[in-house]
C-alpha cells in the first residue's frame, strides 16, 4: 500500500494512508484559506463603512438664522469665551461652502434646537471634540496622522499638538498649499521660531520672496499628514536621500547651476559611507554627520555666502562641532563635494593618477607572467605525453 | 622513469622522496597569523570602499553594523603590525645570530632570471633559470608585501589619527592617505590573487606552509641552486655554537628595546588621538512650540447693552430687553421655533410650544421656563430675569 511517511520526534515513523493524508492535506489548506480570507475582509471592512459624510438633515440657513448674528458667544466653564459667530461669507468662500456642505455634515451632534449642551470646558476642548468628524470623509489623510508626531504629543497629554482644523481652519477651509507659501506659514502659527531660521535660510528667501517653486517647504522634508518628529532616529539616518532627491536631481539642480554630484560624493567619503552602512539597521542612530550637521537644519545658506556654515571661514567652527580638537589645516581633510583635480586636491589627484598606472602595470605584468608560465607547462606536458 | 635523475649542475638525486625543512614551524605559524589579518583587512576593508555593493551590505549586516566592522578591521590591522615587529625580530636573529645568507635580497642576477623565464616561456629558451632558495618569483612576492604593509601603516595611521596628521600635513593628505589605501588595498589583493594563488596551488600545490617540507624533487625543479649548495654543504655558514650564544647576549637585549618601541609606536598608532566625539552632533537650537500669536480671534462686536427697565411693561423696557438678548434668533424672519419676540403680539402669540407669555401666570410662560432652566443662548441674568416674571405676573401690559 503506498502510503506517506511522517517522521515524528525519536526516529518514530508514523505510516499514513495517502489517501487519507491527501485528504486531510486539503481539508487542511482549506480551511487555512477559509480562514485567510475572512481575515482579509474583515480588515477592510471598517475602512469603507467611515468615509461616508453625514446625511445633510437640516439646511445651513437654519442654522445661520441665528448663528449669523455678530456677536454671539457663549462663555465656556474654563471662563474663555467661545464664539459662535460663522460669517456665511467666509463659510461660502471656503472649499466647504463651495462644494455645497451642510453645517450638520461636520457638527453632527447638532439635529435640532435646543442643542445638545457642549461637553467642552475649555476653547481648545471644542476643537478636540469636532476635529475627528473630518476623519468621516478624509479618512486616508486622518490615518496618517496617527503616525505623527502630532498625535504622539498629543496621546502623550499635550493639547496643543496640532489637530485637522489647527493646520486647515475649521469654518474658512481653503486650498492648503495655495499660495505655496501658505504652507511654511501654516507652521508657523506654533513653530514661528523655526519659522524664521527657514524664513531667512537660502529655501525660504526663494520660497517667500521669489515664489520659486522648486525648494522645499516644511512638509516636503518633513511629510504632511505623517509628520515624523525631526529628532526621530530614522529621520535623520535617511535624510541625506531626502536632500538627494532634489540635490541629485540633474534637471532641477541645472536651472540654478548646482552640482548634482553632491550625494554621491558624500557616500563616497568616510561621513557618508558610515551613514549608509547604519542605513542597514533602521532604527539606530549614527553620529556621523548628515547634510543638515554641516549645512544646518532650518537655516541652510548658499554655500558661497558668508554665513554659511560651510564657507571657508566658518568651516573650522563647523568641523569643531564634533572633532573639538580640529586644526585650520584640518578642515580641507573633506574634500567639499569636489571632485580632486590638479588645482584642487592636487594630493589626492596624483595619488589616484599613480594607482591608475601603477595597478595595471603591476597586474599585467603578474598575468602575463603566469599566463607564460601556464601555456609552458601545458606545452611541454603535451610534449612529454606524445614523445611517451 | 628513472629514480636517478640529472640536473643542470650535476647533483645526483638518489631519492626524489627525499625531504628538506623549508619553513620552519615559528615561520609558517607567522604565515598563518598574517594570512588572517590579510583577509580580514582585505575583506572589512574592500567593504569599506565599495560601500554601495550589495555584497558589501551583506557583511556588514552579518558583522552587525560598520561599527564593530571597523572595529575588526583595526583589530586585523593591529595582528599585522605586531607581525611585523616579529618578523623583523626573526629576520634580525637569522642574520645576526645565526648569520643566514640574505637569500631574499634582490640582486641582478634575478633580474636576469626574470629575463630568461620570459625567454623560455616564449620558446626561446630551452630551459627555465635556474633560481635558488627565493626564485625572483618569490622575491616579487615577498617584497610587494613589505611594500604595500609600508604603504598601509603609514596612510593607516593618516586615517586613524587625522587631527595629529594635519597638525603637520595639508588636510588633503588624509583623503589622499585614504585613497592610496583603498587603491593599494586592490592592488594586494589582486596581486594575492594572480601572483601568489597561481604559485602556490595552480601552478602545483605546494605544501612546504603546511608541513614546513619540500620534496627533493620540488627542490630540484623549482630551487634548483639551493639544493646544490645543500649537497655541497655551503647552504648555511659555519658557526659555532658559542658564537651563536654570545651573539644573542648581545641581540636580544637590543631587540627588546626596539621591539619595546615599536610597540609604543603601536600604542600611539591606535590611541594617539580621539578624533571626533562618541555622542550625537550637537542638534539645532531651536524652540519647537513658540505659537506665532495667540491664535486671532474673530473679536466680538460689543454685545449691545439693553437699555435698562424703567416701568415693567413691554414699551417701558421689556421689549428693549428681549430685542437685545432674544430677537438675534426669535425674529420675525428667522422665527426659531416659530417665535418672534420682535413684538409684543408675537410674545403672546409663542411659538411652536405654545404662548412664550402668559399675563398674570409667569409658571406657565415658555419664556420664563427656558430661561429659568438656564443655557440658553441670550440667556437673561438673573436680574432681567425677575424683572421680567415681575412684568409677566403684574398681567404683562404693553405699555
Amino acid at each position: 500500500m503506498k502510503c506517506f511517511r511522517v517522521f515524528l520526534f525519536g526516529g518514530e515513523v508514523l505510516k499514513v494512508n495517502r489517501q487519507v493524508g491527501l485528504l486531510g492535506l486539503t481539508a487542511l489548506m482549506l480551511t487555512f484559506l477559509l480562514l485567510l480570507s475572512f481575515g482579509t475582509a474583515a480588515a477592510i471592512e471598517p475602512a469603507d463603512s467611515q468615509s461616508v459624510p453625514a446625511a445633510q438633515g437640516v439646511a445651513n440657513e437654519t442654522c445661520l438664522s441665528c448663528h449669523a448674528t455678530p456677536g454671539m458667544e457663549t462663555t465656556l466653564p474654563s471662563g474663555e469665551i467661545l464664539y459662535l459667530t460663522v460669517d456665511p461669507e467666509v463659510y461660502d468662500h471656503s472649499i466647504h461652502g463651495e462644494q455645497g456642505y451642510a453645517c450638520v455634515q461636520c457638527h453632527t451632534d447638532i439635529r435640532s434646537y435646543p442643542h445638545r449642551p457642549l461637553d467642552a470646558q475649555t476653547r481648545r476642548d471644542v476643537s478636540l471634540l469636532y476635529y475627528q468628524n473630518c476623519a468621516r470623509c478624509h479618512m486616508d489623510k486622518y490615518d496618517a496622522t496617527m503616525d505623527s508626531v502630532h498625535e504622539q504629543a498629543l496621546e502623550n497629554g499635550n493639547k496643543n499638538a496640532a489637530l485637522c482644523v489647527d493646520c486647515h481652519g475649521y469654518h474658512d477651509v481653503t486650498d492648503p498649499a495655495e499660495p505655496r507659501s501658505k504652507i511654511p506659514k501654516t507652521c508657523e502659527r506654533c513653530h514661528s521660531q523655526i519659522y524664521a531660521e527657514y524664513a531667512d535660510s537660502v529655501h525660504g528667501e526663494a520660497l517667500l520672496d521669489d515664489g520659486n517653486p522648486d525648494v522645499p517647504t516644511c512638509i516636503d522634508c518633513h511629510g504632511v499628514h505623517d509628520v515624523s518628529g525631526p529628532s526621530n532616529s530614522d529621520f535623520r539616518l535617511f535624510s541625506p536621500q531626502l536632500c538627494a532627491k532634489c540635490h541629485a536631481d540633474e534637471e532641477m539642480m541645472g536651472k540654478y547651476g548646482i552640482s548634482t554630484n553632491v550625494f554621491n560624493s558624500y557616500v563616497s567619503d568616510f561621513h557618508g559611507t558610515t551613514v549608509i552602512f547604519d542605513q542597514e539597521f533602521p532604527g539606530q542612530e549614527t553620529n556621523k554627520p548628515v547634510c543638515i550637521d554641516c549645512h544646518g537644519v532650518h537655516n541652510m545658506k548658499q554655500v558661497d555666502q558668508a554665513e554659511s556654515k560651510v564657507m571657508q571661514a566658518n568651516l573650522l567652527t563647523t568641523c569643531q562641532r564634533c572633532h573639538p580638537d580640529a586644526t585650520p589645516n584640518f578642515t580641507s581633510a573633506w574634500l567639499g563635494h569636489y571632485q580632486p583635480s590638479l588645482e584642487r586636491f592636487p594630493a589626492v589627484y596624483l595619488v589616484d593618477l599613480f594607482y591608475k598606472i601603477f595597478i595595471p602595470f603591476v597586474l599585467g605584468f603578474m598575468v602575463l607572467f603566469v599566463f607564460g608560465d601556464a601555456t609552458r607547462r601545458l606545452i611541454n606536458r603535451r610534449r612529454q605525453k606524445r614523445d611517451e | 622513469m628513472s629514480n636517478t635523475t640529472e640536473s643542470a649542475q650535476g647533483v645526483q638525486v638518489d631519492q626524489p622522496n627525499h625531504t628538506f625543512v623549508r619553513f620552519n614551524i615559528s615561520e609558517r605559524i607567522e604565515h598563518w597569523v598574517f594570512i588572517t589579518s590579510f583577509i580580514t583587512l582585505g575583506t572589512t576593508g574592500l567593504v569599506q570602499r565599495y560601500a554601495e555593493s550589495p555584497i558589501s551590505k551583506a557583511i556588514v549586516e552579518v558583522v552587525g553594523g560598520i561599527e564593530t566592522l571597523r572595529l575588526i578591521h583595526h583589530i586585523a590591522a593591529v595582528t599585522t603590525m605586531l607581525v611585523v615587529i616579529y618578523h623583523i625580530g626573526a629576520v634580525g636573529y637569522r642574520i645576526y645570530v645565526q648569520r643566514a645568507r640574505l637569500t631574499m635580497l634582490p640582486v641582478i642576477n634575478d633580474a636576469v632570471n626574470l629575463y630568461q623565464s620570459g625567454l623560455y616561456y616564449l620558446g626561446i629558451r630551452k630551459e627555465p633559470p635556474q633560481q635558488g632558495r627565493y626564485t625572483f618569483e618569490e622575491k616579487i612576492e615577498y617584497w610587494a608585501v613589505v611594500w604595500g604593509t609600508i604603504i598601509m601603516a603609514i596612510t593607516g595611521f593618516m586615517m586613524w589619527n587625522p587631527i595629529a596628521t594635519t597638525r603637520i600635513l595639508p588636510g588633503q593628505f588624509i583623503p589622499a592617505a585614504k585613497e592610496a589605501h583603498g587603491l593599494e588595498a586592490v592592488l594586494a589583493v589582486l596581486a594575492i590573487l594572480i601572483w601568489h594563488m597561481y604559485q602556490v596551488f595552480i601552478r602545483h600545490f605546494n605544501k612546504a606552509m603546511y608541513t614546513g617540507k619540500i620534496s627533493e624533487k620540488e627542490m630540484l625543479h623549482d630551487h634548483p641552486l639551493e639544493l646544490a649548495d645543500i649537497k655541497a654543504g655551503v647552504a648555511k655558514p659555519p658557526v659555532t655554537s658559542e658564537g651563536i650564544a654570545k651573539r644573542r647576549r648581545i641581540y636580544f637585549p637590543i631587540y627588546a628595546v626596539v621591539a619595546a618601541a615599536m610597540l609604543v609606536g603601536v600604542y600611539f598608532f591606535v590611541g594617539y588621538e580621539e578624533t571626533a566625539i562618541k555622542t550625537l552632533p550637537p542638534e539645532e537650537q531651536a524652540e519647537i512650540f513658540v505659537p506665532f500669536t495667540p491664535t486671532p480671534l474673530p473679536t466680538a462686536p460689543p454685545t449691545p447693552t439693553p437699555p435698562p427697565v424703567t416701568v415693567l411693561t413691554w414699551d417701558g423696557g421689556i421689549g428693549a430687553l428681549l430685542d437685545a438678548k432674544c430677537v438675534a434668533c426669535h425674529n420675525s424672519t428667522s422665527k426659531l421655533s416659530g417665535l418672534d419676540l420682535s413684538y409684543y403680539q408675537g410674545a403672546l402669540l409663542g411659538g411652536d410650544s405654545g404662548p412664550a407669555v402668559v399675563p398674570g401666570d409667569a409658571e406657565k410662560s415658555n419664556l420664563i421656563i427656558v430661561q429659568s432652566a438656564g443655557g440658553h443662548p441670550g440667556q437673561l441674568t438673573d436680574d432681567e430675569l425677575s424683572q421680567v416674571e415681575d412684568w409677566i405676573t403684574n398681567g404683562a401690559p404693553e405699555n
